[in-house]
């Protein structure tokens, strides 16, 4: 039994078009099943668990980057399998999972080409796509191996899991760090100065880790799949393989 | 007015994810200008050094230590390129590349050593695979054996007179 959750910007009239379409195809398709409507406080693990618990075997979430976050976010530790279908502005981690937005991802989805994919997890919850610490004075420890602190104080560090990090490392050459290797990859960026309209930052240090200890003596502001939070001691690791996800075929890893 | 803020590392990634066909090389472990890392650090993949690291650095790849960058422990690493300061022994297994700018205060072991002019080394080079033999090394050898040689003929020929 498939299980989709809405989010509630669907509502919109704008969206009225694409849904009632992929509501068709997903008929055709012969995979129509329960419609939930996500609120902004909803948790999402225990609907899930509901549903479960009521016969679903895949739970497909409609939305999009923001909605993916929150649903997984809280819902990565069931034992089901996950779908995606891409719809509205902001889908750049159906991109990552070669998921083509609106009435093509019913294609992808009625296929099930499943994969098991590693999240990242942050205290007590998990994180999808990505996790971000704001530029502030923070120490780093390694895999309880090795500490990184830089010469100028502050520090930005962001922290993927599912989409690609490119930067360009001069000469026309191009860096690519690729997700789902079996480890998370921390982009630390320490702060060269302040400009007149930005801050200037150096060039990013990479470091593939399985576990990683944030402090800070005070609090700094972190957004992990686009929710925001303030903490002054954080524990980020690594889940191998803890979601089953239905993925397209041109997935980028 | 004025042009939007991109210099956000998250939003960067988020809005211009560039497929992976565009890239040339792929790195797994940076070390940023002014960064420095303390203790053991290993990598399974290529590791560009930049900034400054206290502490030994093991990899079964590419080591790249760049002008500037500085590292105070001993190494280990499949192949490396070094153009920055090393204090420490330095073990790499394949092909060892000396840049103009690079000093190297320690022992070295390597397969393939290449060195630019203007590279500083202080230590010693040791290279696996050397056929030249030593001919004061040789002689010892053969004395040593002539020597054994006798004394067992000796031993042999007392046990024999005994027994009679």
């Amino acid at each position: 039994m498939y299980v989709y959750l809405y989010d509630n910007f669907l509502r919109q009239k704008k969206f009225e078009n694409t849904i009632k379409s992929t509501e068709t195809r997903l008929t055709d398709f012969g995979i129509a099943g329960k419609i939930i409507r996500l609120q902004n406080f909803t948790n999402a693990e225990h609907i899930i668990e509901d549903e479960i618990r009521k016969g679903a075997k895949t739970i497909v979430v409609v939305g999009n980057d923001v909605t993916f976050g929150h649903v997984l976010s809280r819902a990565a530790a069931c034992k089901v399998v996950f779908g995606f279908i891409p719809v509205g502005m902001g889908n750049t981690i159906a991109e990552v999972l070669g998921i083509p937005e609106g009435v093509a991802a019913c294609d992808v989805l009625s296929r099930r080409r499943k994969v098991k994919l590693d999240v990242g997890w942050v205290n007590n919850r998990y994180f999808i796509s990505q996790l971000h610490v704001f530029p502030h004075d923070i120490f780093i420890e390694y895999d309880e191996r090795f500490s990184v602190s830089s010469r100028n104080k502050k520090m930005e560090l962001v922290v993927c899991n599912l989409q690609p990090f490119v930067w360009n490392a001069g000469r026309n050459k191009d860096i690519i760090v690729h997700p789902q290797d079996g480890k998370l990859e921390a982009f630390l960026r320490p702060m060269a100065g302040r400009g007149l309209f930005r801050d200037k930052y150096e060039d990013p240090s990479i470091f593939p880790f399985e576990e990683m200890v944030v402090s800070s003596r005070t609090p700094f502001l972190l957004e992990a799949d686009g929710k925001q939070s303030k903490e002054t001691k954080i524990t980020i690791r690594l889940a191998k393989k803890k979601i089953e996800m239905i993925v397209g075929k041109g997935r980028r890893f | 007015m004025f042009p939007k803020s991109q210099d956000n590392l998250a939003m960067n990634n988020r809005l211009a994810p560039t497929p992976p066909s565009t890239a040339q090389d792929t790195v797994e472990t940076v070390v940023g200008p002014s960064v420095h890392v303390e203790g053991d650090f290993a990598s399974e993949g290529n590791i560009l050094v930049k900034g400054t690291v206290s502490g030994n650095v093991t990899t079964s790849r590419l080591l790249t230590v760049e002008e500037g960058a500085q590292i105070f422990a001993n190494i280990k690493a499949g192949d490396a390129h070094i153009s920055g300061h090393i204090k420490g022994n330095l073990r790499v297994s394949d092909r060892l590349e000396l840049m103009e700018t690079a000093q190297v205060l320690g022992d070295i072991s390597c397969k393939v050593l290449v060195v630019s002019a203007g590279a500083l080394i202080q230590g010693k080079v040791n290279m696996n695979g050397i056929s030249i033999e030593d001919p004061k090394d040789t002689k010892s050898e053969g004395k040593r054996i002539f020597k054994t040689k006798g004394k067992t003929a000796r031993a042999q020929e007392l046990a024999e007179e005994e027994e009679a």
